[in-house]
């Protein structure tokens, strides 16, 4: 059980002329599940590894459980860890790796099997106990993993990507899990994942990294509880990567600021009605308007309906409940998708017409920070 | 078996291939055949033919220290201490590939794992000292041991450690060779044995050397083959007869007016002998796949 807290946490590995990680602070409370996503090269399993003291810290504060702890070689932090490549001992059988670490801290045989027994009952591995790891499928090899570090009791549990080499059946259920094993625990934890599903559905708060900015002050972007990060995403990088698919961006500019209520043109001309208080924006200002594909509303009926975005049909992938259109138009910032619920044939290069609910949209100023919502979905 | 679709002539070419390693065997093997052939011959011929005509044991007895009663009835008595040279070889073989896959697999660990000022010069520089022979340094060895013998008794000219000691200096290959090994083990089990509690020595102990105990044969049958054959630096700092390794003893068989090769076939004979035991205990290690399943590949 374990509190930690990360002040001004810088790491370069250049003696301070690039930097991967700036100024994250971050404090994690005890038996809380976090969750650090961000695209690759991210520094986010690098922050992990600083935490549990596998890479150095160059500059800031790193305290676990109020204590200081920058200089604290690994094995005396009694963290946990689930590395993405499971990373058991080859010649060891599933107990051996199991009893390892407690063998190290000379416990007695008596705890040691009581834990082993324990661990492997949660992880149902009693039945391969006695394999070594090669012997075992990928589903197995990361619940030993995952026992390894059970059984040393550990004050915080840190996963690096640990489901991202299984298959995609065995990651839902290893993920559930991993949430049934964090409920019955109340460990700490903190897990790395660049899949925004995982931390969506696992974490208690998300911290979004991003890569590191030339002269940008940090990167970590923003944190906060999954649905916060994304009803109300602070940035432009957070709104991107929270959410699948991902938000449509459209160049345009205000019309006419508001604090309830603003106007906005698209660069091609059309008008919006969007609400964002924007009342510290001037008519003429650059902005970025967000709309997620599952958001907008199907308005291949109603031509001309008020707040209609109008796009050309590119693709359609038909999934049976809901069908994604890829649209073109001229001010998407990269992908313009539209979520329907039927499945129907459409033809490419007709026109198709997206609703976009005022109260559903984001507003983006021209340096990609977000403006407030006035009428965002109420969540818990 | 494999479920692979196999041309029809298979059976050919299984036999081909046969045949030439036969061929390649009989190559391998002629010149091994040769040698023992010579050292059952009577007398001291290196020519002759594969089965010897008149078998005698004179040369075995020789170097295995019998007296020998020849067909004319003269007795012929061993002249060297033959099974004390191959104690010699033993001891000195045993010793330095002992310490040599200690400072080795220490010295390669550095080299892979840790991280420090001035690497890789250290490891180039090794590489391009360790190019020049041994025998280039012949007169620095004399006179280095000559001096420390002055100081350190049991380290001077014509004792078994100093000879070792000499041995000690070639590391270089084997420490590129396990350094190379250790780079191909995922680090990753070593930081979660740290997670675990290990202390660096603890996660080196039971988690990388035993991963890789087909390379620490490697090394140490390679290092026993080459001290147990090495013969200038011993000939140079070996000097009593009963100080000698069988390498440098069996040249005293070898007179400028006569060559007893009869003798010395045997002994190199005897000297194989270890040298195969050896390769035969060092081969139950050699295996292949210990670190499977320890990481996703």
């Amino acid at each position: 059980m374990a509190e930690v807290k990360l002040t001004q946490l810088d790491k370069s590995y250049d003696g301070g002329k690039t930097f991967v990680l700036k100024n994250i602070n971050l404090h994690i409370e005890d038996g809380e599940f976090v969750a650090f996503v961000g695209p690759s090269g991210c520094g986010k399993s690098t922050l992990l590894r600083m935490i549990c003291g596998l890479e150095e810290i160059t500059d800031g504060l790193l305290e676990l459980d109020g204590e200081h702890s920058n200089d604290m070689p690994p094995n005396e932090r009694r963290v946990g860890m689930v590395f993405q490549s499971y990373a058991l001992y080859p010649h060891m059988t599933v107990r051996e790796n199991m009893e390892f670490g407690l063998k190290l801290a000379k416990a007695n045989k008596a705890e040691i099997n009581r834990r082993v027994d324990e661990a492997a009952r949660i992880l149902q591995l009693e039945k391969l106990l006695d394999r070594k790891p090669k012997a075992m499928s990928g589903g197995q090899r990361q619940r030993v993993a995952i026992g390894r570090s059970i059984v040393q009791e550990p004050r915080l549990f840190l996963f690096d990507e640990p489901l991202s080499n299984l298959d995609v059946s065995l990651r839902v259920q290893m993920r559930q899990e991993l949430s049934r094993l964090h409920n019955k625990l109340k460990t700490t934890a903190i897990y790395v994942t660049h899949d925004q599903v995982e931390a969506m559905t696992l974490a208690d708060r998300i911290v979004v990294l991003s890569p590191l900015a030339d002269g940008a002050e940090s990167n970590l972007e923003q944190v906060g509880a999954p649905l916060a990060l994304y009803h109300n995403p602070c940035n432009l990088f957070v709104a991107s990567f929270i959410g699948s698919p991902k938000m449509n961006f459209f160049r345009a500019a205000i019309v006419e600021p508001g604090q309830k209520e603003t106007r906005i043109k698209l660069e091609c001309g059309t008008e919006l009605r969007v609400c964002n208080d924007t009342r510290n924006a001037r008519a003429g200002d650059k902005v970025t308007l967000g709309i997620r594909p599952q958001d907008v509303l199907n308005h291949e009926e109603a031509d001309g309906a008020e707040n209609c975005i109008t796009g050309t049909i590119e693709t359609i992938e038909r999934l049976g409940n809901e069908s994604f259109i890829y649209l073109n138009h001229p001010d998407i910032h990269e992908a313009f998708i539209a979520r329907v619920e039927d499945s129907l044939r459409r033809q490419p290069g007709a026109e198709f017409h997206v609703g976009v609910p005022a109260e559903n949209c984001h507003l983006f100023d021209a340096s990609g920070v977000a403006f407030s919502r006035t009428r965002s979905p109420v969540f818990d | 078996m494999m479920a692979m679709v196999q041309p029809r002539n298979l059976k050919y070419r299984v036999w081909a291939a046969r045949i030439v390693m036969i061929l390649l065997l009989c190559l391998v093997m002629f010149p091994f055949l040769m040698i023992l052939s010579v050292s059952f011959r009577t007398g001291n011929f290196a020519t002759g033919s594969l089965i010897p005509e008149n078998p005698s044991l004179e040369h075995w007895a020789m170097v295995l220290g019998f007296e020998y009663t020849a067909a004319d009835g003269s007795v012929v008595k061993p002249t060297f201490p033959v099974l004390t040279w191959l104690w010699n070889s033993l001891k000195v073989s045993f010793t330095t590939s002992a310490l040599i896959l200690m400072l080795s697999t220490t010295g390669a660990y550095a080299f892979a794992r840790l991280r420090f000022r001035f690497k890789n010069h250290l490891l180039t520089s090794m590489m391009i000292l360790q190019m020049f022979p041994a025998v280039l340094a012949l007169v620095a060895f004399h006179a280095f041991f000559n001096k420390l013998g002055g100081v350190v008794p049991w380290l001077g000219l014509n004792t078994h450690s100093a000879l070792v000691m000499s041995y000690l200096g070639g590391i270089t290959m084997h420490i590129w060779l396990i350094k190379g090994y250790f780079e191909s083990i995922d680090v990753a089990l070593e930081e979660s044995a740290y997670i675990d509690g290990a202390t660096p020595w603890q996660a080196f102990r039971y988690i990388l050397l035993p991963l890789s105990v087909p390379i620490l044969a490697v090394v140490f049958v390679l290092s026993f083959i080459g001290v147990i054959g090495e013969y200038p630096i011993a000939s140079v700092l070996l000097q009593g007869v009963d100080q000698l390794t069988l390498a440098v003893g069996m040249k005293q068989f070898l007179y400028a007016q006569n060559y007893l090769w009869g003798d010395f076939a045997a002994a190199a004979i005897l000297t194989g002998m270890p040298i195969t035991v050896v390769f035969l205990m060092a081969q139950r290690y050699l295996v292949n796949g210990l670190t499977a399943g320890g990481v996703k590949g």
